[in-house]
């Protein structure tokens, strides 16, 4: 009896500790469903601003495109075996066109997924026939499949079973266009991913973001509400562990240094510009800042310093030597930056002090090329 | 004085040996049966007993000279020489004796053992003769799959391990593979036709270290090993492309044969001859595509390819030679033009030709092309019966889909309607 | 192989030409072609053009899939073409045509035959509660 009664015990204790990993593991997922998915859902709408000439340029600047990484290999071609590659024999002029092509390629790869507000529900009656009741207690959906219509202004209707004709539904659109119309790599469900929030966060916690990002691109409409969600959450979860790089280089850096703008709340991304020594690229975002919410203390001046780095070239790694034309201007992006820093930072002391530490190296930096200048006798 | 003492001592030994002798019972009472006497003589000696075994064993095996000349004694039906020996124990035959300290212990535990004999052992016999049978057949030795040449135990094909060493110089990393092994007839005037064997090996260490080498000996292994060593001090180094093929596409040739390389991305593998497959990997080279043409001679093939490898230019070279820039696109880098190379001064548009070959193909093949055949139909393609086939399969064609999809979706072959009429079970389900 | 779904028919230009549906599927799962074919051709014969599809069998949504290619519909209804019933009934629940009479038919049908159902259920039960008391 005591033996049985102990071993009762045990396992008591076992399902008490199985129980308790449980709670555990509840909790570490629940940390992550905390994340509370902000959707562009209020009163005004995003796109104006996103698609406005300023905006877009800003963005494109701030995703400081890397050819080597926008053109990297790709294991997703679906290939068997990859393709002999190809050689040419080019003239100067013929390689400069060719580049240019490439370039023209490059704006193609990073084209941003459009940021609009999330869509409305549609409710529109054709007709309503009462005589039609107990014709079918199915509902029939009727496609128009005529050639060359855009999947969006296809004609897509529904007879319910109480004789009502109507407009079909977005959802309703999307499986409809789905059948007939298949878009290369959407599925009629919902891939588990996205519907299983265990596995979801286990992407997000590999840093899995392009991936999941490109999914949500090809899978959904960039004004539904699932869409919004996920990547309202991928880039939460980007911005909370700072990792930016891991976007840069992408089409998906743009939507979310503009979805963290929009919500206020882009001041991890200045600070991990200013510590990595891109200042140029923080008055760039404090810009943006100033396109969207106009309300950044001398923010014209931003905008004005703005255009004067949008004609310099993307600095992809830390300068090793500087003209005297680079001096003035970072010299005018930190000051513009401390005036930003001062009136609108929520993190004010790390980005001081993260400021502070550029200006020591940047110190160091101007009087290494200057020093240089002198010996080389170009001064 | 001394040697009258020796002769004494050996007279006072001897002295014992005719006591012996004397003491000896020849037995008495043997009884001659001299009833049935026979007067014709017995030969103890014949020729089985006469002849040692080794002559014995000629005489059944041999084949004579004019036989010989008519190619007899070679097939099946050969008979071979046993070793009668093989299976037999000192100390146990016929009679299954056993006798201590020959075929058994004297001692055993606390007994000591008495000469005894044991029951019959009856299938004895029945297994010697087994197994001298098992002896008449030819058996290959079995090699494991690894060690396999390109047929069978036969020699091409096969590793042959790393050149002699040199002195204290020794071939590190190199391996060698047999390319050809076959025997040559030579008729000479005092020896008539005598046999030679000639070898064809490559060696290399799969890091861009090669060479071939022919030896030519009177055994097999004594032209391996020639041409093995011969191959070793005729290296040659290779550059590769990123370390997995060539660098440009290449037509080659030598006497009658052709060969024309392609260069491949990775992951493609060596298609081509046997041949060219050895010696790719001898050099190192993963992935590259060869057509032959004209004469297989395997010898002509190996020169060929080799004098092609190395006719190969760099990028470099050829962005030299053009005055051009060389560019590179790859399809899993979405094209994206790569410069591999640029010469020192680069040309411009009107100082191209008008009928210049700026194809970069055409002009690495010397304006060669590789035949494509088109593919012969296979021999169902054209019968009747395959149409019928196909038509009747049309309808069919997506079910491995479907019920692919219907697994992953359901777990099996089935659907939502399964679930919304129960009473609608297959038999199995049943 | 069979004959593609869409212009493999013969097409006389002056033969009368029918929009009709055309069984497709297999055994116990009918699909439809809806087809513009020669009106005195059979059913089994390559058609002329396809012009939609039916599925009759209502998917996991408990919907019945129907898909027309209108612009194609109205050019063969201007060069004279016959409408089967089935057809017309299809068009007429999509709006396109007027709805068919036999739709209507069919739904007043339909109606009757539950409400007869109700009724008959209704006297069961009375009949029961009679019997029991």
């Amino acid at each position: 009896m005591t033996i049985f009664l102990s071993k009762l015990v045990q396992n008591n204790i076992k399902v008490f500790l199985v129980r308790n990993s449980d709670t555990q593991l509840f909790t570490v997922s629940y940390r992550n469903i905390s994340i509370l998915p902000n959707i562009y859902d209020g009163k005004e709408d995003p796109a104006p601003k996103f698609f406005s000439r300023n905006v877009q340029v800003l963005l494109k600047r701030l995703t400081r495109p890397d050819f080597a990484k926008v053109f990297r290999k790709r294991t997703s071609s679906g290939r068997d075996v990859l393709p002999t590659p190809i050689y040419k024999f080019l003239t100067n002029e013929a390689l400069e066109a060719e580049l240019a092509k490439a370039n023209k390629k490059a704006d193609r790869l990073l084209q941003m997924p459009p940021v609009v507000k999330i869509q409305q529900p549609i409710n529109e009656i054709l007709s309503e026939d009462p005589a039609l009741i107990g014709y079918d207690t199915a509902k029939y959906l009727f496609t128009d499949i005529t050639f060359g219509i855009a999947n969006e202004h296809r004609l897509i209707v529904e007879r319910d079973p109480d004789g009502t004709l109507r407009s079909c539904d977005h959802d309703v659109r999307k499986r409809l266009n789905q059948t007939y119309f298949p878009l290369n790599g959407r599925k009629l469900r919902e891939p588990v991913m996205f519907t299983d929030e265990e596995r979801f966060n286990t992407l997000l916690e590999q840093q899995e973001y392009e991936f999941v990002l490109d999914r949500a691109c090809l899978q959904y409409e960039p004004d539904e509400l699932t869409y919004q969600k996920i990547t309202s959450i991928t880039y939460q979860h980007i911005d909370m562990n700072k990792n930016f790089e891991k976007l840069r280089s992408t089409r998906h850096f743009g939507p979310m240094a503009f979805y963290i703008t929009w919500h206020q709340n882009m001041d991890n991304l200045m600070l991990e510009l200013l510590q990595s020594s891109a200042v140029r690229e923080a008055v760039l975002l404090t810009a943006l800042r100033h396109e969207i919410h106009g309300d950044v203390a001398e923010g014209d001046n931003a905008k004005i310093l703005a255009h004067e780095i949008l004609p310099t070239p993307i600095q992809l790694t830390k300068p090793d030597r500087l003209t005297e034309e680079d001096i003035q201007l970072d010299n005018k992006c930190v000051s513009c930056i401390e005036k930003y820093i001062v009136s609108n930072s929520m993190m004010k002391s790390q980005q001081e002090l993260a400021l502070q530490g550029f200006r020591e190296y940047y110190q160091q930096l101007i009087e290494l090329s200057r020093g240089l200048k002198k010996a080389h006798g170009t001064a | 004085m001394t040697m009258l003492s020796k002769l004494l001592s050996i007279r006072s030994i001897a002295a014992p040996i005719n006591v012996f002798y004397k003491q000896i019972n020849f037995p008495v009472n043997v009884i001659h049966n001299l009833t049935n006497f026979s007067t014709t003589s017995v030969k103890s000696v014949n020729f089985f007993n006469k002849l040692p075994a080794e002559k014995l064993w000629k005489s059944v095996t041999s084949v004579s000279n004019a036989g010989a000349k008519k190619g007899r004694g070679k097939g099946a039906g050969r008979i071979r020489i046993r070793d009668l020996n093989r299976g037999q124990v000192i100390g146990i035959g016929k009679i299954n004796m056993l006798w201590p300290g020959l075929s058994a212990p004297v001692i055993r535990g606390r007994e000591l053992l008495k000469q005894q004999r044991l029951p019959d052992d009856p299938e004895r016999m029945e297994k010697l003769i087994k197994l001298r049978d098992s002896m008449t057949k030819f058996r290959r030795l079995r090699l494991s799959p690894i060690e396999r040449g390109w047929s069978g135990a036969r020699m091409p094909g096969r590793s042959i391990g790393p050149p002699d060493p040199i002195g204290e110089d020794e071939f590190t990393g190199f391996d060698t593979k047999v390319l050809q092994l076959r025997s040559l007839l030579i008729m000479k005037g005092n020896l008539g036709r005598t046999r030679n064997y000639q070898a064809m090996v490559v060696t290399g260490n799969g890091q861009g270290l090669a060479g071939f080498g022919l030896g030519r000996a009177k055994e097999a292994s004594a032209a391996l090993r020639k041409a093995k060593n011969r191959a070793g001090q005729k290296l040659m180094h290779f550059e590769t492309y990123n370390g997995h093929t060539v660098f440009h596409d290449f037509y080659t040739a030598f006497g009658k044969t052709k060969i024309f390389v392609q260069k491949k991305n990775e992951g493609y593998g060596l298609k081509c001859h046997r041949a060219i497959k050895e010696i790719c990997q001898a050099i190192g080279i993963k992935d590259l595509r060869a057509k032959l043409e004209g004469s297989n001679n395997l010898q002509h093939i190996v020169k060929a390819f080799f004098i092609g490898l190395l006719q190969q230019r760099t990028h470099q070279q050829l962005a030299e030679e053009k005055k051009l820039h060389l560019v590179e696109y790859k399809a899993e880098n979405a094209y994206y033009p790569k410069v591999v190379a640029s010469p020192s001064t680069v040309r411009t548009q009107d100082e191209i030709l008008k009928d210049e070959t700026l194809d970069f193909v055409q002009y690495v093949m010397n304006d060669r092309v590789i035949l494509k055949k088109k593919r012969f139909p296979r021999f169902y393609e054209t019968m009747p019966h395959y149409k019928i086939f196909l038509k009747k399969f049309e309808r069919y064609r997506n079910h491995e889909k479907i019920r692919l999809m219907l697994k992953t979706e359901y777990g099996a072959v089935k659907s939502f309607l399964n679930d919304r009429y129960p009473e609608e079970k297959t038999e199995s389900e049943a | 192989m069979l004959p593609p779904a869409s212009g493999t028919g013969k097409y006389f230009a002056k033969a009368a030409k029918s929009i009709r549906l055309i069984r497709q599927g297999c055994t116990n799962r009918p699909f439809f072609h809806i087809s513009v074919t020669q009106r005195r051709r059979l059913n089994s014969q390559p058609v002329i053009e396809q012009l939609g599809s039916y599925d009759p069998m209502p998917n996991i949504n408990n919907e019945k899939l129907v898909a027309l290619n209108l612009e194609r519909i109205k050019y063969w209804l201007g060069k004279g073409a016959h409408v089967t019933p089935p057809v017309a009934e299809i068009l007429g629940l999509s709006g396109f045509f007027p709805i068919h009479p036999r739709s209507y038919m069919t739904a007043w049908r339909n109606r009757k035959t539950e409400q007869e159902n109700i009724a008959k259920q209704i006297e069961a039960e009375k009949a029961k509660e009679s019997t029991a008391a």
